[in-house]
């Protein structure tokens, strides 16, 4: 599975700009499944019929966070604005890659006096930051970045044994993870997996996905915090390594009763270990999921990860494996 | 009796996301009612039909409460919690919290407070956050685990004739008003098609309201909710306890309806209020109204003192009468 | 262990006659003599076999408030009795005056709090509703100087208790044990349980005036700090190690003989003992000392979480272990 992470969260596709991902999946798919559709807003929706006719959807977001180039000055200097959120500290001492025309830049902070940058340091927002892509005119840099060009955090994938560290992390693994559960799986009702849009923005591709499938119960992948470093958050208990974490709430939802208690019951049945997550922040397509029409019986199924929204998100490929694990039984299990 | 019924609702224990006893409760009271269907929908809101001919008009009144969420265990017998809604840290110290285990075994546990001689200087000036906070398990910290859920642990009682305080009385009070509108409605023939909602999960973003407005899909809504009584708000009229529902005026209500519900109150000599609300009411209202096609919608609120915290308090007075007012209006099919 | 009846009894510092009654009914048959004084100190005797005096000491009040005006809507507003931290207030149940009138301690609602929610309340701001909505209704039911008490109900969880007013309840519940235990006393021992000890020790000093006894210990009720938020290094004591012995406190160190005699009879008996690690706060202790030609005095307490708080925790095996060395210390003479 490692070589599956490492193809998905190399590719390059921010919110918005998702077919690069979306052609990767498709292809890793390939006959595995019996039928997919891509819907008005790009979701790829892809489907593998079971014994029934009852549906179950897993989801996880295909879009990762980046930047958009919104402005460049006479000097040949680009002005960026955030694609979903990316902090301005995350892109201190990194570097970003332009989409198509693969151009890197590096950023600079604005300061006229020593005291400024020093503030502008400490308060630090988009207004004060820059790119530099090493364009020495203004034309050069508007022909190779130009405004509307949108990037990613250019930071490579490295497999440290247990833990592997990358940009994208999030959602890329819960991409990882779906594809393989629904290689693996024989599913028992109709298995289907969505690769949603737009999560980054505000769950946007995730508020309609479900609409003409109507599942029984929808299960959102994604990656969630953690609190397993030196004085890290001391009212959250998620650690790497000690498994896939069943959502309790976060602040978009809580997740229904139904599926925590169905994924708990099938983890501990099967021996697989997990992890109770009460997340103090955030959200996943979840919370758009169970909005759906008349309500969908939704949850979410997570990652720990550490760094989040960073150029180097880690996660455990235990974690991983036993949330594919996890997800298979939940598929081949003949109760909803 | 209108005591009795909130006493019974407010000591069910039902937060956002796990009101199964609620639903429960409701059911039975639902039960003690001729001439209605009950239904469980998808997402687990109760509704209560009352068939008729005429305008399909469905009533929300939201079933669940604020509770607390076990995240984290630390030394002893101490856990860290996280809120569900929003609470007041000032209202959690120094309450003893009913939780819920896996196994659905009762544990208790005290959020303390450090005497003031052992605070520091810089301690005593502040509330205390979430972060600072901790939950001391007292019985039961063998048995409960990271995810449990918890409750405000005080018993509901009459203040006074008119005056009824407990916890969770957002909104269980308006759920008493909707059951006792349905017990006043049998004495009409009813001119429209009634759906009763008792909704969940309103204190998490509504998605109870929306799925099952959209399912319903009622040419009326109302929406039953409470409002902030007996407190100056800058620049808004004060809403009393004791002087009748306070009716929602706003881009989120229906203008036509609203001018027949305000005839019909002054016509039966029901007294209202007028509470104005300038975009979002922060109730199920919001979501219902751009549901499908757009849903007229009204917004009837029970004023209600101390808002969140373990002793919530309403005037009975204003659940008679807004119960008093909707069978008229409903028997009226709206009009 | 008359715990649960007495932490459910108002008695505010003042206002203790309800607790005084309780105690007397408790303890009047099996006293050789019992009295009460200007200020309301319940004082009982029983001999021993030498006409040395002991005095032992608890206080029967609670920190509370009084009513100190009623406000055109019907609210009371109140002030504090006793030292009592404005942050444990709201929420909270009450019981106001000798027609035991019930209300509530009601908030502005988080909703309508903008920058403050952090901000302490001040007690002029605290009002206590007790469910009238103009002035001439409260004053039917309540009038101006009346106490108004926390009402809680308390509850035993195993080796645990909690409720109210355990300081110093817990104290006067071992006086009673000791009365009631017809132990073979070596000193004629005198049981004060004393008024107003929470507004500055008022009524313990008047009780040893009148006795005069050789030395006296005080039984009290004190703070732990054995929580996650507060460093080892700085906690007073901690449940479950058994009864605190202080060596120190505000206005008063301890005779050094009393101390001595106290922890060599708690070894020589194999009870768990601990000692107070911090000196803030006091107790009647200091009051006694400095009456009359100086009476030599000493401090035994049970330790207790969150007191001055209307909900408070403390250990039974560190309740029963105070009673026995309480017990066993009455039995024997001590070297002054």
């Amino acid at each position: 599975m490692k070589e599956l992470i490492k193809k998905l969260t190399e590719t390059n596709s921010p919110s918005g700009r998702e077919s690069n991902i979306r052609e990767v999946i498709l292809k890793e798919l390939d006959g595995y499944i019996d039928g997919y559709e891509v819907d008005r807003l790009g979701n790829l929706v892809v489907w593998k019929r079971g014994k029934t006719d009852k549906k179950i959807l897993l989801d996880a977001h295909m879009d990762e966070i980046g930047v958009v180039a919104s402005y460049i000055d006479d000097k040949g200097f680009i002005r960026i604005e955030p694609v979903g959120g990316v902090s301005p500290y995350n892109l201190m001492g990194g570097r970003i890659l332009f989409l198509d025309v693969g151009i890197k830049g590096v950023i600079g902070v604005e300061g006229e006096t020593n005291s400024d940058l020093q503030k502008n340091l400490k308060e630090l927002n988009f207004d004060k930051v820059f790119v530099d892509i090493g364009a020495r005119t203004k034309e050069e840099a508007e022909r190779l970045v130009p405004v509307g060009t949108f990037g990613v955090y250019s930071a490579e994938f490295v497999d440290l044994g247990k833990r592997l560290v990358s940009k994208a992390m999030d959602d890329r693994i819960g991409c990882a993870v779906l594809i393989e559960a629904i290689k693996r799986s024989d599913p028992y009702h109709t298995l289907y997996g969505t690769f949603s849009v737009q999560e980054e923005m505000g769950l946007v591709g995730a508020s309609v996905v479900a609409f003409n499938i109507n599942p029984e119960m929808a299960i959102a992948l994604d990656v969630t915090a953690w609190s397993d470093t030196p004085k890290g958050y001391k009212r959250m208990s998620i650690e790497l390594g000690k498994g896939p974490c069943i959502k309790i709430k976060d602040s978009a939802s809580i997740s229904d009763r139904r599926v925590v208690d169905k994924l708990r019951n099938i983890a501990e049945a099967n021996n697989i270990p997990y992890q109770i997550e009460i997340l103090i922040f955030g959200g996943t397509n979840a919370a758009a999921l169970q909005r759906t029409s008349a309500g969908i019986v939704s949850g979410t199924l997570s990652i720990p990860c550490r760094y989040v929204h960073s150029p180097c998100e880690m996660i455990d490929i235990d974690d991983a494996e036993n949330a594919v694990k996890l997800l298979n039984a939940l598929v081949e299990d003949s109760s909803i | 009796m209108l005591t009795d019924l909130l006493e019974r609702l407010s000591s069910i224990d039902g937060p956002s996301g796990y009101e199964r006893d609620v639903i429960e409760c409701m059911r039975k009271e639902a039960g003690m009612i001729p001439g209605v269907f009950t239904e469980v929908d998808i997402l687990g809101n109760f509704i209560v039909r009352k068939e008729g001919k005429g305008k399909k008009i469905a009533l929300f009144a939201h079933a669940d409460e604020i509770g607390f969420v076990l995240t984290r265990r630390e030394e002893g017998n101490y856990w860290r919690f996280s809120t569900i809604g929003g609470i007041d840290p000032k209202a959690i110290i120094s309450q003893r919290l009913k939780i819920y285990t896996r196994d659905g075994d009762i544990a208790w546990g005290i959020v303390g407070m450090i005497e003031p001689h052992l605070q520091t200087d810089e301690g005593r000036e502040k509330v205390p956050s979430l972060d600072d906070l901790f939950l001391d398990v007292v019985e039961g910290g063998e048995r409960v685990n990271t995810g449990d859920i918890g409750v405000f642990s005080s018993k509901p009682f009459s203040l006074s004739e008119k005056y009824f305080t407990g916890k969770a009385l957002d909104n269980r009070a308006s759920c008493a008003t909707l059951l006792y509108t349905l017990e006043l409605l049998n004495n009409f023939t009813s001119k429209s098609d009634l759906f009763f909602v008792f909704n969940i999960r309103e204190e998490d973003g509504s998605p109870g309201a929306k799925t099952s407005a959209y399912r319903l899909k009622p040419d009326l809504s109302i929406v039953l909710d409470v409002t902030h009584g007996d407190i100056s708000i800058p620049s808004m009229p004060k809403i009393e306890t004791g002087k009748g529902p306070a009716l929602g005026v706003g881009p989120v209500i229906d203008y036509g309806y609203l001018e027949k519900l305000k005839n019909l109150a002054d016509k039966i000599s029901v007294s209202y209020q007028l509470e104005p609300i300038n975009g979002r009411s922060g109730t199920d209202t919001d979501l219902i109204q751009i549901t499908r096609g757009g849903i007229p919608t009204l917004l009837l609120s029970l004023p209600l003192r101390y808002m969140h915290t373990p002793y919530e308090v309403v005037n009975i007075r204003d659940i008679e009468e807004t119960a008093r007012l909707l069978s008229y209006f409903l028997a009226r099919g709206g009009e | 262990m008359y715990l649960k009846e007495l932490t459910e009894l108002s008695g505010v510092s003042g206002y203790e006659k309800r607790v005084r009654e309780f105690i007397k009914d408790k303890i009047k048959d099996r006293v050789s003599h019992i009295e009460e004084d200007v200020l309301g100190n319940l004082i009982a005797r029983k001999e021993g076999k030498t006409d040395k005096r002991i005095m032992l000491c608890a206080h029967m009040d609670e920190v509370g408030f009084i009513v100190s005006n009623i406000e055109d809507d019907g609210k009371l507003c109140i002030m504090p009795l006793g030292g009592i931290d404005p942050k444990v207030v709201v929420g909270k149940r009450v019981t106001v005056g000798e027609k035991e009138i019930p209300g509530v301690i009601g908030y502005k609602a988080i909703h309508l709090q903008r920058g403050d929610v952090y901000t302490p309340p001040k007690m002029e701001e605290i009002r206590v509703d007790i469910g009238v909505t103009k002035k001439s209704d409260a004053e039917g039911k309540v009038r101006i100087g009346d106490f108004v008490a926390f009402s809680v109900e308390s509850m035993v969880h195993g080796d645990w208790f909690s409720g109210k007013a355990l300081d110093n309840r817990g104290g006067c519940s071992v006086l009673i044990d000791i009365i009631n235990d017809d132990i073979e006393l070596y000193y004629d021992t005198y049981f004060v349980f004393s008024v107003q000890e929470e507004l500055g020790l008022r009524g313990a000093g008047i009780s040893a005036e009148k006795i005069n006894p050789d030395f006296s210990i005080v039984i009290d009720t004190t703070t732990s700090g054995d929580n996650p938020e507060f460093p080892s290094s700085r906690r007073s004591t901690e449940l479950g190690k058994g009864p605190a012995i202080t060596f120190a406190h505000s206005g008063y160190v301890i005779d050094e003989r009393l101390f001595k005699w106290i922890i060599n009879t708690a070894k020589g008996h194999n009870i768990p003992y601990q000692i107070k690690r911090r000196t803030a706060g006091g107790t009647d202790a200091r009051r006694i000392a400095t009456t009359l030609a100086g009476i030599p005095s000493a401090v035994i307490s049970i330790p207790a979480r969150y007191i001055h708080s209307p909900m408070s925790v403390l250990n039974l095996e560190d309740y029963n272990n105070t009673l026995r060395l309480i017990s066993i210390l009455l039995t024997k003479e001590v070297q002054l």
